[in-house]
């Protein structure tokens, strides 16, 4: 049944994603460039189950792409196809033209946040940074307590982070976001967690970030359309 | 990290002492016997220890997504786990090592003896935790993997483990361990060299 389904939806999806192809297409068109990125005729399967084919999207600099979908259509699958965690089970993901999988370039560029924040418990927030700072080759502590204070959460740089709150926990993971200052972004569900305050503080980050030419591919289930970031962002459904 | 842990720290050093003093409290209470079967009774308990301790060695980094960064990251993911497994087996293996003299001496084994259990732990463990690693990489998503990686892991453990009591055995009847040593060494560069690899890929296609 549930096979049947998405067999169904196919149509549909593939429409929609015309659509995100479109709008690309719309810019001051430049016949040599090659997107940024670009995921050609990617098919992604859970057991039997097919969640999508067919599926093209491409994302250039200083753009936001939005992922929405029902629960279970497969829009964190997707994303984690995009970032290379898992291989599309048909199609390729292209980064500047050349396929994602041992792409050095694109493991450089990319930058993922997903539904575990990635931060060890035993660590302080600070501790944590570090790590990723000296995983990228860098260790600069006024920079992490810069980006600990934008986040708010510079009263508790010090304590372990297995005392921090869910939302106090998705502020430090956008701080590793900051830090890391990869050009490529891609958020499952950001907005989790977090309150109204946080909401905007990271609607604003995410707009610097596509002001300084960086490039977001999002899902959220709630609409981005009254947010900061509507007049940036492009819907894709699946 | 596993060193702010003391729990995982501690937890396979106690299985170790506990299953190795369960052989002296439950046999005869025979100098001679103990001292035949010690080394390799010790052997066997550094085995299930390490056995034990492998389930900490990528789970907590699952659990907290932090093992999904280091696969997206532009460092090598190969290099990342052969330091993992190093630090692991100081934290396990090498603990065990330093350990072996006390229950050496429990077992009533000679100092001559004691030293070359000592030795063969050293150079035979890492090659414990970076074969048991490949396993640890293999079932880090399963919920219930223990049984599994037992039975992935402790096949390939018996080659090590034949040679690990057998130069203690060796060394008891007054032979020449050259050839256990050897193996032992050929076996940790081999593992060394190759598991990293095997680490990293298992890890990449677990990982979805």
């Amino acid at each position: 049944m549930q096979a049947k389904h998405g067999i169904a939806k196919l149509p549909f999806l593939q429409n929609h994603c015309c659509i995100a192809f479109m709008s690309s297409a719309a810019r001051p068109h430049q016949p040599d460039t090659v997107a940024s990125l670009a995921a050609v005729d990617i098919r992604c399967q859970r057991g039997e189950r097919t969640l999508f084919s067919g599926l093209e999207l491409s994302l250039e600099r200083g753009q936001c792409l939005h992922i929405a979908g029902a629960n279970g259509s497969g829009k964190t699958t997707l994303l984690r196809t995009v970032c290379g965690l898992r291989k599309a089970d048909e199609g390729h993901v292209r980064w500047q033209g050349k396929d994602i999988n041992d792409n050095h370039d694109f493991a450089r560029a990319v930058a993922y946040l997903g539904h575990k924040d990635g931060l060890k418990d035993a660590l302080s927030p600070a501790e944590n940074l570090q790590f990723y700072q000296q995983l990228d080759g860098v260790l600069n502590t006024t920079l992490i307590d810069s980006t600990l204070q934008r986040m708010q959460l510079l009263q508790c740089a010090d304590l372990a982070t297995v005392n921090l709150s869910f939302g106090q926990r998705r502020r430090l993971a956008f701080a590793r976001l900051l830090l890391q200052r990869k050009s490529l972004w891609i958020l499952d569900e950001p907005f989790t967690g977090i309150d109204i305050a946080g909401r905007d503080l990271v609607e604003q980050i995410c707009l610097e970030h596509l002001a300084a030419d960086g490039m977001i591919l999002l899902t959220s289930h709630q609409s981005l359309d009254h947010s900061s970031l509507a007049s940036a962002t492009r819907v894709v459904t699946l | 990290m596993l060193f702010r842990n003391t729990a995982t720290l501690v937890q396979p050093l106690c299985f170790f002492v506990l299953i190795a003093l369960l052989f002296p409290l439950s046999l005869p209470a025979e100098n001679a016997l103990l001292q035949r079967i010690g080394g390799g009774v010790i052997w066997v308990a550094a085995v299930l220890a390490t056995l034990l301790s492998l389930e900490s060695m990528f789970k907590p980094d699952h659990r907290d997504g932090v093992l999904e960064q280091l696969i997206i990251s532009p460092r090598s993911l190969t290099t990342a786990v052969l330091a993992k497994s190093l630090a692991h087996w100081s934290a396990t293996g090498l603990v065990l090592t330093l350990f072996s003299p006390l229950l050496s001496f429990a077992f009533r084994i000679p100092a001559e003896q004691a030293w070359v259990l000592f030795i063969s732990l050293l150079i035979g463990t890492p090659s414990l935790t970076l074969i048991g690693a490949i396993g640890a990489a293999l079932t880090v998503t399963l919920h219930r993997g223990g049984v599994l990686l037992a039975i992935i892991i402790l096949p390939l453990y018996i080659p090590i483990l034949i040679f690990g009591a057998g130069m203690v055995g060796q060394s008891t009847q007054g032979a020449a361990i050259d050839s256990q040593v050897y193996a032992l060494l050929a076996i940790g560069v081999l593992a060394t060299t190759l598991s990293p690899f095997a680490i990293a890929a298992s890890l990449r296609l677990t990982i979805d």
